[in-house]
């Protein structure tokens, strides 16, 4: 599968802050790629990269075969960009607004249009003043989703959105895949990226920590597991992997990692196996878990301008 | 304390903390401003000689008379000081006015933070009352300012404590004013909008109740201040006027926002159109749409002004006609000339405002950029050239505009004096001998927010400020010759009292080319900043 976007060792730096460290990130043609990381880990600031927005530092900067900064127009005409802050004109209305923006990417299509706002229940009349958060980012939405793109580049798009919008917003998705289309998301609706993505990247601190499928990255992390065994299972705590052992009459409730389920699951059987619970980690457990872990680590540290 | 007051004290502590390094600077100016023009004027008619020669002169120029006010007590040194600064100091004074009430009331408001703030044990009324308090002190403190600068460079004190609470009184009056729009519109800008009309409504009246003698002055605030006449006559009365106004204007605003949702204005906005217009289809129609308001407001401002002072050209005969002394003292050969010198330096006047338009409506592009709002067009397809190109076509464009209807006007309104319509055509483009001095500005301003973005704004700003300061000081101070000459203005020929002279235009429009795409050239090699 040929990448539409390829980033390796990118470096952006403001001032002496490092937003950027190095990040990689690559998306696939076609797949939607969700794009996660805490407050201030450089969503932003790579899509804007990704953009030609901003330049680079250092590193390789690749989007739809083109280089961003330098062939921005080009490109541009092929994407549709969803900004994760919507500010728009105060006295023009949104209707208006979705009219510019895909008339600058080369034409409406006026019938899509139309489905589109019914769809995401929104006024075209309004001017943007009085537009609600919500409302807002629904403008900035239906004028990227009626454009006809390869690549649609979403920071945050359903930040405003009630749970009816989402759901509009995620078969709006959907249906973007199924034509082919190929979607960067970043969010923090874990349960979003968790229904839409076919892969994820999660960054932190300007730099990629994991990067894969849902399952792939499920068997970086734990499995919590809960079993009743005829016996009571020996040798568990000395396992390699497993973590965080409870036993009480019978029962015993451990996490284990991926890589060491077989080995304890064995364990377990030989015990006599009752009854298993096992459930594969949430994205929002493996989200926690992989910051959890690091923030009392470094101790809140992230809120600062990068590694030192 | 009534319930909708809960919390003022605290806002007001804080507003006047926010406030701390922006107030001092405007009571800086102000008093600079007075003590600067009391020494010189001092030093410039100590002589009854020389006193005479000015009083023939400013006494009798229409065009100065239209700027500065009535021409009375031009007998003493100290005269001469109120009739030469009492106008900018009350255009400063109302500036500081507008700008520290809206940025406590509709600023705040519009960003969201009065919400915030209203969501706690703060009363309906308090931001308000907060805000008016704080710029009523600000004007009090102006007053001060004013009243030492004159003083401690040795002007008799009650004169110099009548030109500071004249000038504080001019400031109250827009404190109200600015209370009351800042109630009617929604949008900051729109403040800004109603209540600089306002004052240009105001100093129009005045200028023409003041040339033609007709008691009009008194249908404005300006004119209220004026008639105190301070060192002459030293008349408090007038002042009673504005201690009238300001309380009823105070109340308007409170009943005005008793009336009305928090963020919202009076004026409900319309409902827009449901699809764009076909105009609305580039970033050059998006500039144009963006622009329009504004370019609007200063085309009729700049038009009135043009009428104005066309209108005025004949009081200058007449002005002149009756005092032998200052057609001696101009030298000028006949009528003919002096009219045309006048119409050269009003020209000069609307060019320089023009170059004010031109920087703001350049430094829009910049505000679009912070925003975020550029971002959704650069990303759409739109190169950076062209986009920032858009919005220097409607500055040039406009600027360039506003420049010939300041000469339609003047011209029409001269031609239906002198029943010659070939003036309309010679003084439109009198008045279009200035636009290669506005371009330079615009350029500058473009140069600035391409190659150092985030100083640009006060740059540009501030390049037009001193602009301003070196046309309205170099020449009555005697300031050496290449101060003058660095403005643009200097380098344009003052038709129609001077000749047509095409080298330094060529050269002035290559510099704003040049300046121009510096300015594209770097905005398309930096980040796009969004604040
Ligand atoms: N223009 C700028 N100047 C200085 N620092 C910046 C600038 N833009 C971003 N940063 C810094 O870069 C880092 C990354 O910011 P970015 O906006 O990319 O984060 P994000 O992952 O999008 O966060 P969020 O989830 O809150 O949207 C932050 O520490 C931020 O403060
Ligand atoms: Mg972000």
């Amino acid at each position: 599968m040929t990448a539409v976007i390829s980033v390796s060792g990118l470096v952006k730096t403001f001032g002496r802050a490092r937003a950027l460290d190095g990040l990689d990130l690559e998306v696939r043609a076609g797949e939607v790629h969700g794009f996660l990381g805490p407050n201030g880990s450089g969503k932003s600031t790579t899509i804007r990269v990704l953009l030609g927005m901003l330049r680079p530092d250092a590193g390789h900067v690749q989007l739809l075969g083109g280089d961003p900064w330098r062939d921005a127009v080009a490109l541009h005409r092929r994407l549709a960009y969803v900004p994760g802050d919507v500010t728009l004109w105060p006295t023009i209305s949104g209707g208006e607004v979705i009219d510019l923006l895909s008339r600058l990417r080369g034409g409406t299509d006026a019938r899509r249009r139309a489905e589109l706002l019914e769809r995401f229940d929104l006024d075209p009349r309004k001017k943007a003043r009085t537009y609600s958060k919500g409302n807002r980012q629904k403008v900035a939405l239906v004028a990227a989703l009626a454009s006809d793109v390869e690549l649609l580049v979403l920071d945050e798009p359903t930040s405003g959105l009630d749970p009816i919008m989402e759901a509009t917003f995620q078969a709006c998705i959907h249906e973007a895949r199924a034509e082919g289309r190929t979607v960067l998301l970043s969010s923090h609706v874990l349960a979003e990226a968790e229904a839409l993505c076919d892969r994820l990247s999660i960054i932190r601190l300007g730099r990629t920590v994991q990067s894969g499928t849902l399952g792939e990255l499920r068997t970086l992390t734990r499995t919590s597991v809960t079993a009743e065994t005829v016996r009571p299972v020996d040798g568990l705590a000395g396992l390699p992997g497993v973590h965080g052992l409870v036993r009480s009459d019978g029962r015993v409730s451990f996490d284990v990692d991926g890589e060491h389920l077989d080995l304890a699951v064995r364990r377990l059987t030989e015990a006599g196996l009752r009854s298993l619970v096992s459930a594969p980690p949430t994205l929002e457990e493996l989200f926690l878990r992989q910051y959890g872990d690091e923030l009392t680590a470094d101790d809140g540290g992230r809120a600062g301008s990068g590694p030192a | 304390m009534t319930g909708t007051l809960v919390g003022a004290g605290v806002l007001f502590r804080f507003a006047l903390r926010r406030d701390r390094l922006r107030l001092p600077v405007w009571l800086l100016a102000g008093g600079a401003l007075v003590a600067t023009q009391s020494t010189s004027n001092q030093t410039f008619y100590r002589t009854p000689e020389s006193l005479a020669a000015y009083r023939a002169s400013a006494g009798s120029n229409a065009a100065s008379i239209a700027f500065s006010g009535p021409p009375v007590g031009l007998d003493t040194v100290a005269g001469t000081v109120a009739f030469e600064i009492s106008s900018t100091l009350v255009l400063l004074t109302v500036l500081m006015a507008m700008f520290t009430t809206v940025r406590h009331t509709r600023a705040d408001e519009e960003s969201g933070r009065t919400e915030l703030l209203r969501s706690t044990q703060v009363g309906r009324h308090a931001p308000l009352a907060a805000a008016t308090l704080l710029s009523v002190l600000a004007c009090g403190a102006m007053a001060v300012a004013i009243a030492a600068g004159a003083a401690l460079t040795g002007l008799a004190v009650p004169g110099s404590v009548l030109l500071g609470a004249g000038t504080a009184s001019v400031g109250l009056v827009f404190v109200g004013v600015t209370a009351v729009c800042a109630q009617l519109t929604g949008v900051t800008r729109g403040v800004y909008g109603l209540v600089g009309g306002l004052l240009g409504v105001a100093f129009v009246v005045r200028a023409v109740g003041d040339v033609t003698g007709n008691g009009l002055s008194w249908a404005s605030p300006i004119g209220w201040a004026q008639a105190t006449h301070p060192w002459s006559a030293d008349r408090w009365w007038p002042l009673l006027l504005t201690l009238a106004a300001t309380p009823l204007l105070l109340l308007t605003a409170r009943r005005l926002l008793d009336r009305r949702d928090l963020g919202a204005g009076l004026l409900q906005p319309r409902p827009g159109a449901a699809t764009a217009p076909r105009a609305l289809s580039s970033p050059l129609g998006l500039a144009w749409r963006l622009h329009r308001a504004a370019l609007l407001a200063w085309a009729m401002g700049v038009a009135l002004l043009g009428f104005v002072y066309g209108g005025l050209a004949e009081s200058v005969e007449t002005l002149i006609g009756d005092n032998p002394d200052a057609q001696v003292f101009l030298g000028a050969s006949s009528t003919a000339d002096l009219v045309d010198a006048y119409l050269g330096v009003t020209f000069r006047v609307t060019a320089l405002l023009v170059a004010g338009y031109a920087v703001s409506a350049t430094c829009r592009a910049r505000a679009e950029e912070t925003s975020g709002r550029a971002e959704p067009v650069l990303t759409a397809g739109v190169s950076r050239t062209r986009w920032l190109g858009s919005h220097l076509t409607v500055a040039l464009a406009g600027a360039t505009t506003l420049l010939a209807l300041g000469g339609l006007a003047t011209g029409i309104s001269r031609a239906l004096v002198t029943g010659d319509a070939a003036d309309v055509l010679r003084l439109t483009g009198a008045a279009l001998a200035h636009a290669p001095g506005v371009w330079v500005v615009a350029g500058l301003a473009a140069a600035l927010i391409g190659a150092a973005p985030s100083a640009a704004v006060p740059a540009a700003w501030s390049v037009f400020g001193l602009l301003l300061v070196v046309t309205m000081f170099a020449e009555p101070f005697d300031w050496p010759g290449w101060i003058s000459d660095l403005s643009p203005f200097a380098q344009t020929p003052a038709v129609p009292a001077e000749a047509w002279a095409v080298a330094p235009l060529l050269v002035l429009g290559t510099l704003a080319g040049v300046l121009v795409a510096v300015g594209l050239a770097a905005f398309r090699r930096r980040d796009i900043e969004t604040a």
